[in-house]
């Protein structure tokens, strides 16, 4: 949220040897963190690694993992958007408010995903054009969805919906819907950060925006796009999350930006700006998840379970600073 | 977020102004579309109902001078209550000592957020970002879910009674105001805490002590919500570990509106004061003219984009610079 | 240094099952009164009145009286269909005028701004459900003081802090009622798992202690396996009821869900994990949502109160009391189409028993 004092460059660092520098990479410490639950969990209760209770992990909680991946590249960019919870629970309403109305159902899904685009589209508008900082901008917003969404429903629940409306719950090949959302965008997005001009400017607004001035990006029109595409992945999120269960609760569903937030940084997305990748975010989607989860596995007091969840976050920030300490000094040799 | 801010200093347009324009503005149509609005009974009563978020809005808004943030302001404050209940029900502890320990963990809780800050570099905002669901945890497992009752008489004359006809917190509020202000505007502290968040490298060269600077406010803003904890168990005669839950946002929506920048390096403490009590009357002015809760705080969220909005244009046509 | 603070943590880390502890119930720890196993009537001990009362006696006997409803949140079913009652009630006496306004989270710290504001505002009658007992009870009794009539529906306050609480079924009750469905449901040997909102939910905490009290007296071989938190927040109540059905496997006979939000998201969880027949679902919900699951079998009884009745009882009973048709000592007040209902517990009128939804009749209701 400063001005960058001591920006880590995404610009890779020559090691030593030949270990490769990915050794040191967030993903990866993330990657083994959730190989090591899996590991130790499975081995106290083997139904955690169950196939089944796989899928409802990576199942039930896809939709946090498609947002973070756009609230990633919005942090990226130096900004931040809070109101993206009240956001998806605004999407889905409309979502479904359509589909019960008989508008064709595909259309249901792609209203509200345009709609989010045009939303945050307008609030990058405001962060880049009007100088509002983002979390200005978006705590007023978290207010208005969350306010109107109630004044608009008076809280009434979604039910009766059409047959075919529930694209979370398809399975092509087996597979659940949202675990396809999940590793597809992931996996485009991280592409398109790495080999698109776009992509990369990100990084360069985010790290230095005087430097990006300079090279010729402009950090306006940069913004603006960030926060369309970050509005993309939020009417995604928002589609997986209304179409998951046979009820629309019509509610901002509590917390859920802080939830998404959360994953980002612990993804390693830094909050200064300028680094962190979009496929950490959704490693630390699934870790955050399969903690939950397996905490009620080994039987932890339910009492202490958000606490043990509070150490754990804690632990992957520290290693995440470790990390970044040990990667400083090796630069400095 | 690197941003250039012009320097409001060469501005005749402050941001101020623009509040406290937009405080008579409001005070005036309330006071017409609501008869009972303007009284002396219901302004105290009012202030008695901000106090816990304006006392938490002060150490907030010099962090956030700062350049870094405090989300965890919600959980230190639960916490804190959670131990008063524990440390004068469960062990046994006088009431006064027990209130004095919730100071001290609201402090400790506070404390190390800071030194995680300062000594490992973790941002402020991942750092009060991970405490925000720890100090929480650590609030529900503590008490097992248990509410503390039965709080002797005394106890309630901090949240619930009044010296000298002024709701007691009110006092305990004017008076950090005072201080908060004076530490700010009038001290070498405060002026450090300006350079921070200007250019902190800077500051470093300049022989600032950052990191101790930093500890000591992160710790401000952990005894800041204990007090205010203990305060609010005192109002409403009992603990629960969920107290204070989503209180970070409507700080920062205080002290943000009060025209402290998150970019750091701009802010007052008169802002914040305006900040605050500009939320609250209007959600109380709103609510007795009639309008319900959910149109309030959409009102509240547009008001917030749009003062900051007219603030920057009315610079914008002064400054010359955007 | 960094390194001993991550060692420190990972000490944390591996402390947890010594977290591990007896209770996993989410109950509160106030005494238990458990009904009788073959459902006869227990000694009922009179109690004297102990609701408070206003400063001022009303004047306002049959006229013109404005009401405000505060529940514990706004933009929920069950208090749309809560104030659906009261709307009803209001338009059949024709001389009250009632509105609904609260916070749109259950929080005890906005629900008392908006009493507060609502006092100074000056309105007849105040009608609210609790979400803290003890901590909404001063701005209660500050009603009370300046003449404002006040009951209370769905939650309680401290006593004497209002005047009645129209109570929509006592808690032993309900605490009978869903462990006798369960019980019917999974046999008397079965072993289940529940879905709460949070454990610091009075009303939830109560619920689930009497519970246990009565299955430990009548079903005592019904194996109790944990409760989670699921906030009231749909999907995280899917996951974890998803979560329990995973860990359990075979050896789980029975959900509870007990709010109007777990039940048909834990309904869900079993429909959605192919489970319907082989675990039972059974809680506390409103028909709407679970007609779908009930249809399909996969639900067979849902228990609750009809809660745009206890609007419209909250309405009937707080014109009684500006009428002074509803004295300290009174022992039944007439609400409407509801008939006669009686007092109990000193202060508090009884809408029912808590009522079973089942495939035959569940189609009857729509709220």
């Amino acid at each position: 949220m400063a001005a960058p004092e001591a920006t880590t460059a995404p610009a890779p660092t020559p090691r030593r040897r030949w270990v490769p520098r990915i050794a040191l990479s967030q993903e990866l410490v993330l990657f083994l963190a959730i190989v090591a639950l899996f590991v130790v969990v499975g081995a106290i209760n083997p139904r955690f690694v169950a196939e089944r209770n796989l899928q409802s992990i990576f199942l039930g909680n896809a939709y946090i993992a498609v947002a973070a991946i756009g609230m990633s590249m919005v942090i990226i960019s130096g900004n931040i958007d809070i109101s993206v919870g009240s956001l998806i629970g605004v999407l889905a309403t409309v979502s479904g408010t359509l589909a019960v109305a008989g508008v064709p159902i595909i259309l249901s899904w792609i209203i509200p995903v345009l709609l989010s685009i045009a939303f945050t589209t307008t609030m990058g508008a405001m962060v880049a054009y009007l100088r509002i900082p983002s979390i200005v901008v978006s705590l007023g917003f978290l207010s208005i969805l969350k306010g109107g969404l109630i004044v608009a429903t008076g809280g009434a629940w979604i039910n009766a919906l059409p047959d075919g409306f529930q694209l979370a719950q398809m399975k092509p090949l087996g597979i659940p819907m949202p675990i396809y959302f999940m590793v597809i965008l992931t996996i485009a997005a991280a592409l398109w950060m790495r080999l698109s001009a776009t992509g990369r400017s990100i990084y360069a607004v985010g790290g230095n925006a005087e430097a990006a001035r300079l090279s010729g990006i402009s950090r306006e029109r940069t913004v603006v796009k960030v926060f369309a595409i970050h509005g993309f992945f939020v009417g995604i999120a928002a589609l997986l999350y209304a179409t998951q269960l046979a009820i629309i609760q019509s509610t901002v569903p509590p917390n859920l930006e802080l939830t998404i937030i959360t994953a980002s940084v612990v993804g390693g997305v830094s909050i200064l700006g300028g680094t962190g990748t979009v496929v950490g975010s959704t490693l630390a989607a699934v870790l955050l998840a399969a903690i939950g989860s397996s905490l009620i596995f080994i039987n932890v007091s339910p009492y202490w379970l958000r606490a043990v969840q509070g150490v754990l976050i804690l632990v992957t920030v520290l290693a995440d600073m470790w990390r970044r300490m040990r990667q400083a000094r090796g630069r400095g040799r | 977020m690197s941003d250039t801010t012009a320097p409001r200093m060469r501005l005749t347009v402050t941001h101020e102004l623009v509040l406290l324009i937009a405080l008579f503005v409001s005070l005036a149509v309330l006071s017409v579309t609501a008869e009972r609005f303007m009284s002396v009974g219901n302004l105290l009563n009012q202030g008695r109902l901000m106090t816990e978020v304006a006392l938490v809005a002060l150490p907030m808004t010099f962090i956030i001078i700062t350049a870094g943030i405090d989300l965890s302001v919600g959980s230190m404050f639960g916490l804190s209550a959670i131990m008063l209940g524990v440390f004068w029900h469960n062990l046994g502890v006088p009431l006064p000592a027990a209130m004095a320990l919730a100071l001290v963990v609201g402090t400790a809780a506070g404390f190390f957020n800071g030194l995680l800050i300062t000594r490992l570099r973790v941002p402020p905002l991942i750092m009060t970002l991970a405490t925000l669901a720890l100090y929480r945890g650590l609030a529900e497992g503590i008490s097992q879910a248990r509410s503390v009752r039965g709080y002797p008489e005394w106890f309630f004359v901090l949240g619930q009674g009044e010296v000298l006809g002024v709701p007691t917190q009110l006092w305990i509020l004017v008076v950090a105001i005072i201080i908060f202000w004076i530490v700010l505007s009038r001290t070498t502290f405060g002026r450090s805490l300006y350079a921070i968040g200007h250019n902190e490298t800077a500051a470093r060269y300049s022989a600032i002590k950052v990191d101790r600077i930093k500890l000591i406010i992160y710790s401000l803003s952990g005894f800041m919500s204990g007090l205010a904890g203990v305060i609010f168990v005192s109002r409403v005669s009992t603990t629960r570990s969920d107290m204070g839950t989503g209180l970070e946002l409507d700080v920062i929506a205080a002290v943000v509106l009060g025209g402290t920048s998150i970019f750091g390096g701009v802010g007052t403490i008169a802002g914040t004061v305006l900040g605050f009590t500009l939320i609250q009357l209007l959600k109380n002015g709103l609510a007795l003219t009639g309008v319900k809760g959910d149109a309030t705080i959409v009102v509240i969220g547009t008001v917030l984009i749009l003062s900051i909005l007219i603030t920057n244009f009315l610079q914008h046509r002064r400054g010359g610079d955007g | 240094m960094l390194r001993t603070m991550t060692l420190a943590l990972l000490a944390g880390v591996f402390a947890v099952p010594a977290m591990a502890q007896d209770r996993w119930d989410g109950a509160d720890s106030l005494d238990t009164n458990p009904l009788a196993c073959d459902g006869s009537a227990g000694e009922m001990a009179m109690k004297e009145y102990d609701g408070g009362q206003p400063a001022a006696m009303s004047d306002k006997m049959g006229q013109e009286i404005t009401l405000i409803d505060v529940p514990k949140l706004v933009g929920i079913g069950y208090f749309a269909a809560t104030t659906k009652g009261q709307a009803e009630a209001a338009a059949e006496l024709g001389n009250v005028n009632v509105s609904t306004d609260g916070p749109t989270e259950a929080n005890i710290d906005d629900q008392i701004t908006f009493i507060d504001n609502y006092i100074t505002q000056g309105v007849d009658g105040i009608l609210f459900a609790a979400n803290d007992p003890v901590a909404i009870a001063p701005v209660l009794k500050k009603a009370l003081g300046e003449g404002i009539h006040v009951v209370g529906y769905d939650a309680n306050s401290e006593p004497d802090a209002r005047e009645w609480f129209v109570n929509q079924a006592e808690f032993n009750g309900i605490g009978k009622a869903m462990i006798d469905a369960m019980a019917e449901e999974i046999g008397a040997d079965g072993s289940f798992a529940i879905v709460t909102s949070t454990f610091t939910t009075p009303n939830q905490a109560r619920w689930i202690a009497e519970m246990q009290a009565y299955q430990a007296a009548c079903h005592p071989n019904m194996k109790w396996l944990e409760t989670v938190e699921a906030q009231e927040d749909n999907n995280l109540s899917f996951n974890q009821a998803t979560t329990l059905i995973n860990k359990y496997g075979d050896d789980l006979d029975g959900i509870f869900g007990m709010t109007s939000v777990a039940t048909p998201a834990s309904a869900e969880a079993v429909t959605q994990a192919g489970a319907c027949g082989e675990i039972a679902v059974v809680g506390l919900a409103t028909p709407n949502a679970m007609k779908p699951y009930v249809a399909s079998d996969c639900v067979k009884s849902v228990v609750l109160w009809n809660p745009v009745d206890l609007g419209y009882a909250a309405v009937y009973v707080m014109r009684a009391v500006v009428d002074g048709k509803l004295k300290p000592g009174d022992k039944s007040v007439e609400a409407g189409k509801l008939g006669t209902l009686s007092v109990v517990n000193g202060s508090e009128i009884l809408l029912g028993a808590p009522f079973i939804f089942t495939k035959d009749n569940i189609n009857d209701f729509d709220f």
